[in-house]
């Protein structure tokens, strides 16, 4: 048995290695099979390693500041990366989404992050790193699933509707008018699968923040209560995220004079 | 005049290279007038259509109605007063009313009166659709059948300009002559008609229009 730190089993660099064990055998297994996925498997092995440990390190040192404006400023980088990581995952996006999706974003990271740290847990001070930068990843990375899909789905539909949308505004359609189911299907795209997320929770699988806080030596009970509020915080999220980033961004799939912009007629490659 | 457009130019993009496929187009519509436009697949027909209805981007030139310039209107209101029916027939899920009555959903015409049940079967029947229920799945209507509601759609909205294009193509005989007099009495109640046709002459048109090269003639009545 290893020793036990704050109720936590450590694991030290021999446990990490151990644990590569089970790479190095799908490694194996890959070889064998002529699968080819070892160089992958090997490159994300190694940036699993890097990106965690670095993510420790950091994390180890912004506690330890204590500093209300470096918490916010990596709030501000994590949410730019998420919009920019949006904007990836859109490629029939038109141009000009990635100020809409840094947008929402931060609309969205900053109220459901402070509305959860603020009201629910009630952090002391509002700006303890441990609580939010925690809770604004969860934010931002659920949310950022959602808004891509959402925003992936209202470009796609919008283009398979293009003759209902060139019908619609030849009677005089605006651009909300002409988009709007596009933009409700696509919305409920984004939610489902939190929805889905919500429901199976704690029958098909445990949610990760409470495996987390269960392995750390909380009471599972309040484990649990910790994790329906992070859940509920995600669907919000995601909701508040997905309706935002597609009533900012319809409209660049349409002129000024609200005609859209079928393909043939755009100047952007997408 | 009614529909007045002038220096109307578009250059498409095609990877070959620029083409110009409306070269300075010029072109005024009188109240009753039906007038077709004839030109080769690919001669920019539609893309006319579309340049008057002000739902051509990238396209320039001056539209007026009635003397009043197009960009002292809004689009919309623009669209509301000179309307297209694209080529392909566009109905949305629900029944035939419902179809009828888009128009009515929209914030252009938010403070016009919706037409009854009774008026909707009226004009139904006008077009050899009576035995059609308005309650009746429009995903259900056959091809005549949807092509003359959704023509029947913008008739319905009293626009002044109808730009058709295609109105007739892919209808049997009796849908096009059904089609044709519809179209004959919306002239004749003092609306122009601006149709895209390569198909069949049914003798309603007052003149016609050749396309080619991105420029207009006259080829006769």
């Amino acid at each position: 048995m290893n020793e036990l730190a704050g109720g936590v089993i450590a694991i030290g660099w021999p446990q990490l290695l151990l644990a590569t064990g089970f790479i190095v055998v799908v490694g194996i297994l890959s070889l064998r099979l002529s699968l080819g996925l070892e160089k992958d498997l090997a490159i994300a092995t190694v940036r699993t390693y890097l990106q965690l440990i670095a993510l420790g390190l950091v994390l180890r040192w912004v506690f330890e500041v204590d500093s209300v404006w470096l918490v916010l400023a990596i709030l501000v980088v994590m949410m730019a990366a998420a919009a920019q990581s949006i904007v990836k995952r859109v490629p029939n996006a038109p141009p000009g989404i990635l100020g809409s999706s840094m947008l929402t974003m931060l609309l969205t990271g900053f109220v459901v992050t402070f509305s959860v740290t603020g009201l629910v847990v009630q952090v002391q001070p509002w700006y303890k790193a441990q609580y939010i930068i925690p809770i604004a990843g969860m934010v931002l990375g659920n949310s950022m699933n959602g808004v891509a899909l959402a925003l992936e789905r209202t470009f796609a539909d919008l283009d398979a509707r293009a003759g209902e949308v060139l019908a619609l505004t030849a009677l005089g359609a605006t651009p909300w008018e002409a988009a709007s189911s596009s933009a409700r299907v696509a919305i409920r795209a984004g939610l489902i699968p939190t929805i889905n997320a919500m429901a199976v929770a704690g029958i098909v699988f445990i949610p990760g923040m409470m495996t987390g806080q269960v392995l750390a030596g909380a009471d599972p009970l309040e484990a649990a209560q910790y994790q329906v509020v992070v859940m509920l915080m995600v669907a919000a999220a995601t909701a508040l995220g997905s309706v935002l980033a597609v009533l900012l961004s319809f409209h660049r799939r349409f002129t000024t004079d609200g005609t859209y912009l079928e393909k043939g007629y755009r100047t952007d490659p997408s | 005049m009614l529909l007045s457009a002038e220096e109307l130019t578009y250059t498409a993009h095609p990877d070959t290279g620029p083409l110009i496929v409306l070269d300075a187009i010029s072109l005024d519509l009188a109240a009753g007038e039906i007038v077709d436009v004839r030109g080769a697949s690919g001669a920019g027909k539609t893309t006319l259509l579309r340049a008057l209805a002000w739902l051509l981007p990238h396209a320039s030139g001056m539209l007026s109605l009635s003397g009043r310039l197009a960009t002292e209107m809004e689009p919309t209101q623009w669209r509301r007063h000179v309307t297209l029916l694209p080529q392909v027939t566009s109905l949305f899920a629900g029944s035939v009313r419902d179809n009828l009555l888009i128009p009515w959903n929209l914030k252009v015409r938010a403070h016009d009166s919706v037409p009854s049940d009774s008026a909707l079967a009226r004009s139904m029947a006008e077009v050899g659709l009576a035995e059609v229920a308005l309650d009746r799945d429009a995903s259900q209507l056959s091809v005549g059948q949807a092509a003359r509601v959704a023509l029947l759609r913008v008739v319905l909205t009293g626009p002044e300009v109808l730009l058709l294009d295609e109105p007739d193509a892919n209808l049997d005989d009796d849908s096009a002559a059904q089609v044709a007099a519809l179209i004959e009495r919306f002239a004749s109640a003092g609306g122009a008609v601006l149709r895209v046709r390569h198909q069949r002459d049914d003798d309603s048109a007052t003149r016609t229009l050749q396309l080619q090269d991105g420029r207009l003639t006259e080829v006769g009545p």
